[in-house]
């Protein structure tokens, strides 16, 4: 049985998106099957960030209705064998989702999957409580920035209310994302520092992501930024997803700008 | 790097962190209630007007730490 994931927001914009399709892929690519879903019915993104946008015949509500079974709407993923996606639809609206169908879905996709990685439509629609509803866990990506963190707490408290996990007196774990860290404006105090964030929200980190032009590069091409060894974000991604697969991988301090560093070694050559 | 101006000025992490910090505050205040809130406030107003003047019942569930309480407060009809 596989544990499920849901990637949540407060507001959209966030990177919840890209961390859903990074993180999938850096599990697959860590040896365990994985499945990313688009819960964000009416607005598919997922499909293009993977890369995947041409390969869609069938998506999820197709399936929870009955029309198309699993098997035939899995799409396997270019990169790794171990990676499947399964679509949002496109055209039906966010009310078409129903409890016991979400429920049937994410059981059988538990039966095949290690992990069961649900990206979810930006807090408080009708659609994010239903993606959150069965999950065993939740990842909550932030950005630094004022907006994002008040709207993920109201997305917490939702999460610790809705959770069928809760209701049955359990804990739905839950774990920070910071997403778009500028090391130079924390040092500057010009943005919020990752311990600031992590008391307002009293909520576990389980990484941090720098800000990085790649990542619009790498969407761009529909290759996820994990795949750029060479990208600040995709190690990020990469050291986040071995988290998620139980190693032990230390949180490397992305809030200390090289810039410094640098100037003094180019001191040297003058 | 440190004008004139700028000394002594707050820096705006901090202020976002102050003002996020009582911002959310509030938001939990309202939003950390019980579903049947409403249908308690309602009872209780009926159990206390049978021997006293009520104008309205508050409740608040408040959490420190691992003590989760309600509190509750009635607010009496002095006209009454």
């Amino acid at each position: 049985m596989g544990i499920v994931i849901a990637v949540i927001s407060g507001k959209g914009g966030v990177g919840k998106t890209t961390a859903t399709a990074n993180l999938g892929l850096g599990i697959a690519l860590n040896g365990k099957k994985c499945v990313v879903v688009d819960f964000d019915i009416g607005q598919r993104n997922l499909d293009m960030i993977l890369g995947l946008e041409n390969r869609v015949v069938y998506d999820m509500v197709q399936v929870m209705e009955g029309e198309a079974n699993i098997k035939q709407a899995l799409i396997k993923s270019k990169v790794s064998s171990n990676l499947h996606f399964l679509a949002a639809s496109q055209t039906k609206d966010k009310s078409v989702l129903d409890s016991k169908k979400v429920e049937k879905l994410i059981t059988d996709l538990k039966e095949k999957f290690d992990f069961v990685i649900l990206d979810a439509p930006a807090g408080i629609e009708s659609g994010y409580e239903h993606t959150i509803e069965f999950a065993d866990a939740a990842i909550v990506v932030v950005n630094p920035e004022v907006s994002s963190i008040r709207d993920a707490d109201r997305a917490i408290g939702i999460l610790d209310s809705k959770s069928a996990k809760v209701k049955n007196g359990e804990d739905v774990l839950k774990w920070l994302i910071i997403n778009r860290i500028v090391a130079d404006m924390v040092e500057s105090g010009e943005m919020l520092k990752s311990d600031d964030i992590l008391e307002i929200l009293d909520i576990k980190l389980i990484g941090k992501i720098p800000e990085d032009k790649g990542v619009i590069d790498a969407s761009n091409q529909g290759k996820p930024v994990i795949l750029d060894k060479k990208s600040i974000a995709g190690q990020a991604y990469a050291r986040i997803a071995g988290r998620l697969c139980g190693q032990k991988v230390d949180m490397k301090n992305v809030e200390i700008s090289d810039a410094g560093l640098f100037k003094r070694i180019a001191g040297m050559f003058k | 790097m440190f004008s004139f101006f700028n000394f002594g000025k707050k820096k705006s992490a901090s202020v976002a962190k102050d003002r996020l910090t009582i911002a959310i505050m509030s938001d939990r205040d309202r939003t950390n209630g019980y579903p049947f809130m409403d249908e308690m406030k309602a009872e209780i107003m009926e159990v206390v007007q049978k021997y006293v003047g009520v104008r309205g019942v508050e409740i608040r569930k408040e959490i420190d730490g691992e003590l989760e309480a309600l509190a509750i407060d009635v607010e009496l009809d002095k006209n009454a």
